[in-house]
């Protein structure tokens, strides 16, 4: 068996450990949460019998241990119950919702690795110099306000004071797109209109700009950090001394080195987009999972949530896996060590 | 953002604009913070309103500018005692192209008497019988004076369409109309998407006249945030936002130059004091309070412009406008002397009070109010402390008198324009413990003042009785009662709504102004 596979399949029991665990967690937290949540489901105007009725029907006036039994039943019969939030089975609203989250988050983290990285390496190089001093003010400032604050910012430059983008949704309404992997940018290209899936690319600028700043911001002095700690190594001094280009040793012999710390960050980063996203999606009115999580936990749909929350945690560590896998590919030590503990 | 970007961004913006198909047909947009509930049965608080209001008819529809109700799906009724008999339009066909028949009625009464959410109570102890294809006959088990008015919370369904999508498990089509119309309305449900929007055309096919220039698209998108809809005005994208953007956002798109539109006259803010809590439990302690409430500063708080204000002065327990109302004149001020003999009479000294006084997380508005009582209080010597209830949390805590707070605020309005369904919940006895009810009052004459109210049997003797009770609520002060609310709606100047900006063509009655076919694009 290989050390890659080995680390994956290491990596798949940990992650099922993990889902059961925050299952767990999240079915108790989500019962402490005040309200009752057969009162919510039916209105303020319900009388004391139908929420006796509606407990009894969500199996509320069991112990929780049961509910979770019944929970856990229903998950493997691939049913995460009824939202009260949106009527519709939870699944049916995941299916929605998340592949606008997943393409808002892609989006954010091609702008993430695609900017942050070069200007890490970019300040690195010119370490002390005033391209360095550049980067390192401007990343601070996208590193020092959340997401919604730049969301707000972007809208009022980019939309408000300048109608260059547009400030609600994903796709001009004058579109009637056939809904296939529910990632526009990919539906649009499919249906072949290709002025639809400009409109879906404008559509997902200011957002995925928005959420991606502050992690172009830690990536690059992540970079920057590693790189010019890397250029202080004899290696380095030596491949100066031979003369390499300073572009070769940056890439070649700078970069990759310091890739690792900064790679396992960008993929704690990109997961952390999936809840950070919720913000941004409020502003840009953006139908995302993120949006729909919250809501529901305003609502106390404790289907919704659970189902919400499965899935984001599942994307976490689904991504943790290919970080892990991508450091493992990256770095031969680990593999090796892998190899020996086994 | 570097040039680099900045070009980008208008290359991207104007390769999008070359390509954009051009709009064939005249759209309406407008929002709703709250997710719209399509299924009728279900209906209960503005966008449900909006929601039912255009996708689906009711027998009756409240005369416009005036009191009383006008026939609509229905041709005609009769009364006699508790017995009431609609004949039906023999010209309306549902938008599946099925005719409106009686069991239509029975059906949607049933249905919503069965799932019992929404507005389902105000049909508790009535029974409906189809006699024949056009007449249907409603029993009530006692008289209830306010039944013609609360016929327009009982929106007909197409039962032949229902049942066809009706399954064992789900046997009065939850589901389905959950997301889709099923009714008679002026406009079609087009699609449905609770994250975001729902897009609904116009019924071409509808019974009656539909306003030429009258959107053939609207679209009701959900939960923007108030620096969303700003912007979407300003950029022309929207036309119409909801009432629950903070003043000071209505007020800017005002002086940007948007036109304000008005609903008035239904609901009030109330402030609610638990009367089964010391030291609220003394008439003479809630005296106290009741006069020691700033109210002009109060509508100071909610003023748009110096024309519109989000409130009028309050006289009383009854909106301005209503059966049993105090002139528009006898408004309520705030009096520091009389405060001070009441709290003199108060068993409790004003240095033992510690008031609670709570304010709902979903309204920011209610935590400036909770500040100024605090001040106002406080001028009395009372201390006080103030406390965020979410929502679902505030429900629960006022199901039993000693957890509900001894301040609790609320923004009621009467469902169906009639004070029966604005008051009774709040204040008669047999109704404590709900949102409506954080006073737990308990008073005789109170009660037999709703019931009067209830009875009737005509207009003069419901109007005294409303009127008895407002004399008695004002004695035994339940309630401080902040203001008279007024719904405002900042819009775009490509719309023209009748129902929203002239009080001669008002409904009276939430949501109902929103009937999209009275409304005309003007571009």
């Amino acid at each position: 068996m290989s050390s890659v596979l080995r680390i994956l399949l290491r990596r798949l029991g940990i992650s099922v450990i993990v889902l059961i665990g925050v299952s767990m967690l999240i079915f108790a937290i989500a019962r402490i949460i005040p309200g009752d949540p057969a009162r919510i489901a039916l209105g303020p105007n319900a009388t004391a019998e139908q929420v006796v009725m509606i407990r009894t029907e969500m199996h509320l006036d069991e112990p929780i241990v049961a509910q979770y039994g019944h929970f856990v039943a229903d998950v493997l019969r691939g049913d995460l119950g009824t939202s009260l939030y949106t009527n519709r089975p939870v699944t049916t609203d995941i299916a929605e919702f998340l592949p606008a989250t997943l393409e808002l988050v892609i989006f954010a983290g091609i702008l993430m690795v695609g900017f942050g990285l070069p200007l890490g390496i970019l300040a690195a190089r010119h370490r002390g110099r005033w391209p360095d001093h550049v980067v390192r003010v401007l990343t601070l400032l996208t590193v020092s306000a959340p997401s919604f604050v730049w969301a707000v910012i972007l809208m009022l430059l980019f939309a408000f004071y300048l109608p260059l983008f547009p400030v609600a949704g994903r796709l001009d309404s004058a579109y009637d797109i056939t809904r296939v992997t529910g990632f526009l940018t990919v539906d649009t290209l499919i249906a072949g209109n290709f002025g639809a899936f400009l409109d879906a690319l404008h559509h997902l600028v200011l957002p995925a700009v928005a959420l991606a700043l502050s992690g172009i911001g830690q990536a690059a002095r992540l970079t920057r950090a590693n790189m010019v700690e890397t250029y202080d190594k004899p290696y380095i001094e030596m491949a100066e001394a031979y003369g390499f280009f300073p572009s070769r040793i940056a890439r070649r012999y700078a970069f990759k080195p310091s890739l690792i710390p900064s790679l396992t960050i960008i993929g704690l980063d990109f997961a952390a987009m999936l809840g950070n996203a919720f913000l941004v999606e409020a502003v840009f009115a953006w139908p995302g999972l993120s949006r729909y999580g919250v809501a529901v936990i305003l609502r106390k749909d404790l289907n919704a949530i659970m189902g919400t929350v499965l899935i984001i945690a599942l994307t976490f560590l689904v991504v943790n896996i290919i970080v892990d896998l991508l450091i493992a590919f990256l770095n031969t030590r680990i593999r090796h060590s892998t190899r020996g503990a086994t | 953002m570097t040039n680099r970007h900045l070009l980008a961004g208008a290359a991207l913006a104007a390769a999008t604009a070359l390509t954009s198909p051009a709009f064939a047909q005249s759209v309406l947009r407008l929002d709703e913070v709250a997710v719209g509930e399509l299924d009728p049965a279900k209906a209960s608080d503005y966008a449900d309103s909006i929601l039912m209001f255009n996708v689906y008819d009711t027998l009756v529809l409240p005369k416009q500018g005036e009191p009383g109700h006008d026939p609509h799906l229905a041709e005609s009724w009769e009364v006699d005692g508790a017995t009431y008999t609609f004949t039906l339009r023999d010209d309306v066909s549902f938008q599946s192209g099925n005719p409106l028949r009686a069991e239509d009625v029975v059906y949607s009464l049933e249905r919503m008497q069965t799932l019992g959410q929404g507005l389902s109570h105000l049909f508790g102890g009535v029974t409906a019988e189809a006699v024949d294809e056009r007449t249907v006959r409603f029993e009530l088990e006692e008289p209830y004076a306010p039944f013609v008015a609360s016929l327009i919370r009982l929106p007909i369904v197409d039962k032949a369409l229902v049942e066809e999508n009706a399954t064992e498990d789900d046997p009065w089509g939850e589901a389905f109309l959950s997301g889709t119309g099923a009714g008679t309305g002026a406009y079609t449900v087009t699609s449905h998407n609770p994250q975001d929007e729902t897009v609904m055309a116009v019924n071409d096919g509808y019974f009656l006249d539909i306003n030429e220039a009258a959107p053939d698209e609207v679209r009701l998108r959900y939960s923007l945030e108030a620096a969303t809809v700003r912007t979407l005005l300003a950029q022309g994208e929207h036309d119409i936002a909801s009432q629950w953007l903070p003043p000071e956002v209505i007020r800017a798109l005002a002086e940007d130059g948007a036109q304000l539109f008005t609903e008035s006259g239904t609901g009030a803010f109330y402030i609610k004091m638990n009367t089964a809590r010391a030291p609220l439990d003394d008439v003479n302690c809630r005296q106290a309070l009741a006069h020691a409430f700033d109210y002009d500063t109060a509508l100071r708080m909610v003023a748009i412009t110096d024309e519109v204000s989000s409130g009028s002065a309050s006289t009383g327990a009854i909106p301005v406008g209503m059966f049993g109302a105090n002139p528009a004149e006898e408004v309520l001020t705030r009096d520091l002397d009389a405060a001070r003999e009441y709290l003199a009479d108060c068993p409790t000294p004003p240095e033992d009070w510690n008031l609670e006084i709570s304010w709902i997380a979903e309204v920011p508005l209610e935590e400036r109010f909770a500040l100024l009582m605090q001040a106002n209080f406080a001028e009395l010597g009372i201390s006080s402390t103030i406390e965020t209830l979410p929502w679902a949390l505030f429900t629960e805590r006022v199901a039993s008198p000693e957890n509900t707070p001894h301040i609790s605020q609320i923004f009621v309005n009467a469902v169906t324009g009639d004070p029966d369904t604005l008051l009774y919940g709040m204040y008669h006895s047999s109704t404590p413990g709900t949102w409506q009810s954080p006073e737990y009052l308990d008073d005789a004459d109170v009660d037999a003042a709703l019931e009067a109210g209830r009875r009737g049997p005509g207009e003069a003797e419901r109007e005294a009785a409303y009127s008895d009770l407002n004399d008695r609520l004002m004695e035994l002060a339940p309630t401080i009662y902040g203001y008279d609310r007024q719904s405002v709606f900042a819009a775009s100047n490509r719309v023209n709504a009748p129902a929203l900006s002239d009080p001669d063509m008002a409904f009276g009655v939430d949501g109902m102004g929103f009937s999209f076919r009275l409304m005309e694009m003007t571009e």
